[in-house]
Formats: structure tokens, C-alpha cells, sequence
């Protein structure tokens, strides 16, 4: 009985094991580190400081020149950039000056009188018999 | 009604497809109906080389919406179209005619007037090339990937611009951004590259005729392989080394020597050592004037053909780099970190633009692994396990540290070496030439490096980059059945010289 346990522990060690051995399915580690570090075959085993900031722009006015939403955002509105492209307050004072008035029709549209068609105004004129006419 | 006018409408704006618009494979970005916002894509990827079309394929298959853009006119880069695989065919087909017209009648094979055509030569690269192009072409609509012709560069950090080879421009905005626009030819200082007299590889695989004096500047692999081609088809070649070994500075320093002398029994004049000071075109041939790398006596060699071989550079021109503030290093390489992120950090980018070694393997390893990190946050590339192959004959391929290399580092190593002229299947081949050299960690028997040079050692070289990959010892190999009678019996019996002691030899 002793005899055949001690060969047996003998054998087991005799035996040789492979350096490839089944590891078992390949699994994505639990927990990553994105950080950026240098890439492997980097000659010079470094990221230049721009990569390790956190932010690849010096500032936030950088960062919002290079923004994304909806396309680009603009960060400086230039006067020949159309309706809304000057602020209100590069046009003056919104009150007319003294002795002034402001004519109606100088206002935006939608503050002029509506335009009466031939149909409304010979209504108006026939007391509305052209309606039933 | 309702429909007669909306069919009309669709007639209406059909008529005002531009004309002359590229073939875009997959989703057509003509097919929008009204002035809206362009698609934002996934992926957009500049450059349909081997990194950018297997990036492309691959996102394809893991469901983003991708764009590729490529100005060539096919797919496949440099590697399909002007580099591995033409040259394959001309070293395959120029092997067969060498042989036939040299090694042929002692193997009890006579054959009759041997000629060689050049042009069907050059037709059959051709055919291969525009398979496999097409090829591509093919998996990107099975995978729905759309396909840009043209040039990108970047207009933002989310959009590029591209000129259309067909004429006109589109914008593509993208949600990430690969960078996969490959490499060139580097010139030499002084000696402009016509593609008739001064070639570089692109003209090395579509001479007209047979040069009959090619000097080629440059040792490394592109310029042996070239050197193997036109020597086999008859011309009378020079090769002109600035360091003291062939091959480039990754091939083993024995392994090196070695091939030089099968490669000058084969009839490749070599000039090591020696520096090509500069050059005279003139007009039915070219001069160069060399000088000892170390200083010695100057010569002048004359040729009907000079190969510029003398590596390659990183492609950015165009790319609009400028307008999103990427920089790049010293030797004009994208800097990345090690998930491929620029400092931009959507803007990835992979193959012979970045660091690493310039191989259309390694381009393809790193595509995959920029995708998977995108979609998974996890990717793969061992670039301690990325293999080398030179396509002569006999191939030398190797893997992993070369012995110079574990000199340098201080490890303490075996070396075990078998020779095919002990291999049962290289005599009966009467292929002979060549060795196999196993590197191992002296204490731990863990494979270091695999060194080939034999008639598939191309081929063979892919056992050697498993083993290394999978972290094997010497007798791990050496204890794996191999089949007999077959070359990579040399493969196991070298890995029982490293361990302990080989059968056969």
C-alpha cells in the first residue's frame, strides 16, 4: 500500500508540464485603465504633455472654439453673419430719440396693418350683401 | 394626385443628382430627401489600406455605421495594389522560370525553348491584384460599409472633407475618426524618382523590360526581394548596404550572413558597408557614386535601373492635420497612446502612419484591436509577437528577440539550431538551404526567438509566433508530434537542440 503511494507521488512529479496550458475562455478584464499611457512601440516610451493634461485643449475658450453641437459652435459673431449675427446692443438704443417718432411701417411686418384684399373691401362696402351675391 | 406630384418631385430632384458622382458602396448619401444635417457616422476612417479597410470590415461587423474614405480608386493600400502582393506573384512567377530554366534538368525534367514574357508576367500580378481588390470591394457591402473615393482631410475635429475623385467634394462627420493613410516610399537625397530609371518599389514591380544592370540602394527586405526577381529574370544586380548586415537591423546577425551567401551564390552582387554618396541620371542610365561607410575608396557604379530602397515614411500630406492641431514626431509619425487615441481622443489612429513596424499583418492586428476598443474598451496587439518574413528563396522569417538583441539586453539564452540539410522532406526536395535557430531563456527554457531561413519559412513561421504568443517553452515544441516526412519536422528537432539535443543531427 505504502509502496505503490510513494511511486505514485514519484510518477506525479516525474511528469511534465506544458508551459501552454488551457487558460480557460477569453474574458475583457473587469476593470480597464483608460488613462492614456504610452503606446507599446513608442520609440520614446512617452505622451507628450498634451495627452496627459486630461484635455487635449489649453483652455476653455479652446475647447469651445473646437466644440461640437449640432455642427460648430460659433464663439465670435461677425457682422455679416446675418439676422441675430450682431448683438442688440451693438444697434443702438431701442427708444427714438426726442421729437422723434417711429412711422409704423418702419416697425418689423408683423406690426403693420394687415393688407385688405378687393373681395374684403367691396364686402365692407356692400355691407357684406357682395358675400351672398 | 398626391402621388403623381411626390413621384415627380423624387423625378425632380434625381435630375439634380450631381453628375459624375463617385460609387458609393452601402448607404447612399445621395438617397437623403430634404436639406437636412448630414448623417453623423460611427466611424469614419481616411484610408482604405489594410488598416483602414480591416478596421472598416470589422466595425461593419460589430454594427457602426462607417465610412471609408480612399483616393487610390481601389481598396487595399499599398499592400495590395503596389506592394506584398504583386511583388508575391513576380517572386512566385520568377522562382518557376529560374527553376525551370536552371533546376529543372537534374530533378529529371528537360524542357524545351524556355522564354520569358514579361508582359503576361505583369499581366498575371495584375489578375491576382485585381481580384483581390475587387475582393474588398465586396466584403465592404456585405458588411455595409460605405466607400468614399477620394481624398479626406479634416476640416474639424468631427468632420473631413473630401475631394471626390470623380470631381466635386462632400463633407462626413464622424463620431470617432480613424487615421489609417500608410506610407511611402522615402526618396533618396538628390536622386528624383521617374519610375523608368530611378524607380521606387511601385516601379520595381512594372518595368517594361528586363534592366540589364539593376543596382539596388538599400538591403532591407523590399530591396532583396526585388533584387531576387530581377536577378532571376536575368538581370545583373547590385545591392548597396549602408550598415555591415543585409535584411535590415531585425534580422538576426547569423541569420543575416547567411542569406547573403545563398542570395550571392544565386548570382546578387552586394556591396555592404557602403554608403551611395550621390547620383548622376543620365539619359539611357544612371551613376552612382559610392563611397566605404567607414571611409575608404570611392567607386562608381552604372546602371540601367537604380531601385530607391531605402524604407519607408509615414503619409500625412494633405491630410489637414493642421486645422485640428495633431502633431506628429520627429520622424513624421501620428503620436498615439496605447488604445490608439491621438490626443484627440475619438481620433484613432493605426498601420505604417504610426509607430511600430511598417507590416500589412501588423496594420491589420492593431485595425481590429482600435475597433474593439471603441466598441468593447478592450483590444490585443502583442508587439513583442509580431513575425517578419523576407519573400526570396529561400524565405527567412523571423520572430520575436534576435541573439544580438538578448546580448544587448544581458539575458542569459540557448540557442538551438537545426539545418533542413538534415530534414528528410528538404533532401527530397533538393531544397536543402537553411536552418532553423531557436532562442530560449537559459533558466526557464521560455521561447525568446525563432529564426528561419528555408523554403516555407514564411509558412512555417506561424508555429514559432503561436508558441512565443502563448508564452512556450523550448520542449513544449519539442514534445508536439510533428508529421513525417515534412519540413516542419526541422521546427520540432530545433526545438529539442534548445532543450537538449536534436535526433537527426
Amino acid at each position: 500500500m505504502f509502496a505503490t503511494k510513494v511511486l505514485r507521488q514519484a510518477a506525479a512529479h516525474a511528469e511534465r508540464t506544458p508551459s501552454i496550458r488551457f487558460i480557460g475562455k477569453r474574458t475583457i478584464p473587469a476593470s480597464i485603465d483608460h488613462s492614456p499611457k504610452p503606446h507599446p512601440a513608442s520609440p520614446t516610451g512617452s505622451l507628450p504633455p498634451s495627452f496627459t493634461n486630461g484635455s487635449s485643449h489649453s483652455s476653455f475658450s479652446v475647447y469651445r472654439d473646437h466644440a461640437q453641437q449640432f455642427g460648430p459652435l460659433r464663439k465670435t459673431i461677425k457682422a455679416d453673419s446675418g439676422i441675430g449675427g450682431v448683438p442688440g446692443s451693438y444697434l443702438g438704443p431701442v427708444e427714438p430719440p426726442k421729437g422723434v417718432f417711429f412711422d409704423r411701417n418702419d416697425l418689423p411686418a408683423r406690426f403693420h396693418r394687415q393688407p385688405l384684399t378687393a373681395a374684403e373691401i367691396e364686402a365692407i362696402e356692400t355691407g357684406g350683401a357682395a358675400l351672398v351675391a | 394626385m398626391l402621388s403623381q406630384r411626390l413621384i415627380g418631385r423624387t423625378a425632380v430632384r434625381s435630375a439634380f443628382k450631381p453628375s459624375g458622382l463617385p460609387s458609393v458602396v452601402g448607404a447612399s448619401r445621395w438617397g437623403r430627401t430634404y436639406a437636412t444635417e448630414a448623417e453623423t457616422r460611427d466611424l469614419v476612417i481616411i484610408g482604405g489600406g489594410v488598416a483602414g479597410y480591416v478596421a472598416a470590415i470589422k466595425a461593419g461587423q460589430e454594427g457602426m455605421k462607417v465610412t471609408c474614405i480612399e483616393k487610390r480608386g481601389t481598396l487595399g493600400g499599398t499592400c495590395l495594389n503596389v506592394g506584398c502582393i504583386p511583388s508575391k506573384s513576380l517572386l512566385n512567377n520568377s522562382h518557376l522560370y529560374h527553376q525551370i530554366l536552371h533546376d529543372s534538368k537534374h530533378r529529371g525534367i528537360e524542357v524545351g525553348d524556355v522564354k520569358l514574357n514579361l508582359k503576361q508576367l505583369m499581366k498575371a500580378k495584375e489578375q491576382s491584384v485585381s481580384g483581390l481588390t475587387k475582393g474588398v470591394e465586396f466584403l465592404f457591402k456585405k458588411n455595409g460599409v460605405e466607400y468614399l473615393k477620394g481624398s479626406g482631410s479634416f476640416q474639424d475635429e468631427h468632420t473631413v472633407k473630401v475631394q471626390l475623385n470623380d470631381g466635386g467634394e462632400t463633407s462626413v462627420k464622424g463620431k470617432n475618426i480613424l487615421i489609417a493613410t500608410g506610407s511611402e516610399a522615402s526618396p533618396f537625397p538628390g536622386l528624383e524618382i521617374d519610375e523608368k530609371r530611378v524607380i521606387s518599389s511601385t516601379g520595381a514591380i512594372a518595368l517594361e523590360e528586363v534592366p540589364k544592370k539593376l543596382t539596388v540602394i538599400g538591403g532591407g527586405i523590399i530591396g532583396l526581394e526585388m533584387a531576387s526577381v530581377w536577378s532571376r529574370l536575368g538581370s545583373e544586380v547590385t545591392v548597396v548596404e549602408f550598415l555591415d548586415q543585409i535584411g535590415g537591423p531585425g534580422m538576426d546577425t547569423e541569420i543575416a550572413k547567411n542569406i547573403q551567401k545563398i542570395l550571392k551564390k544565386q548570382g546578387i552582387k552586394f556591396k555592404t558597408g557602403t554608403k551611395v554618396v550621390n547620383g548622376e541620371k543620365g539619359s539611357d542610365s544612371v551613376r552612382l557614386n559610392v563611397d566605404s561607410a567607414k571611409g575608404g575608396k570611392p567607386e562608381s557604379l552604372d546602371a540601367d535601373v537604380v531601385l530607391v530602397a531605402i524604407g519607408r515614411r509615414p503619409y500625412t500630406q494633405g491630410l489637414g492635420l493642421e486645422n485640428i492641431g495633431l502633431e506628429l514626431d520627429e520622424r513624421g509619425r501620428v503620436i498615439i497612446d496605447q488604445e490608439y487615441r491621438t490626443k484627440i481622443p475619438h481620433i484613432r489612429c493605426v498601420g505604417d502612419v504610426t509607430f511600430g513596424p511598417m507590416l500589412a499583418h501588423k496594420a491589420e492586428e492593431e485595425a481590429v484591436a482600435a475597433i474593439e476598443y471603441i466598441k468593447k474598451g478592450y483590444g490585443h496587439v502583442n508587439y513583442g509577437c509580431i513575425p517578419s518574413v523576407m519573400y526570396t528563396f529561400p524565405e527567412v522569417a523571423w520572430v520575436g528577440q534576435s541573439e544580438q538583441d538578448l546580448k544587448k539586453a544581458g539575458v542569459n539564452y540557448r540557442v538551438g539550431t537545426f539545418p533542413f540539410s538534415a530534414n528528410s522532406r528538404a533532401k527530397t526536395n533538393l531544397d536543402t538551404e537553411g536552418l532553423v535557430k531557436m532562442l530560449a531563456d537559459a533558466e526557464t527554457d521560455r521561447l525568446l526567438g525563432i529564426h528561419i531561413i528555408g523554403p516555407n519559412a514564411g509558412e512555417m513561421i506561424a508555429e514559432g509566433t503561436l508558441a512565443l504568443e502563448y508564452g512556450a517553452s523550448s520542449e513544449d515544441i519539442a514534445r508536439t508530434c510533428h508529421a513525417h516526412p515534412t519540413l516542419a519536422e526541422a521546427f520540432k528537432e530545433a526545438a529539442m537542440a534548445t532543450y537538449s539535443k536534436p535526433i537527426h543531427f
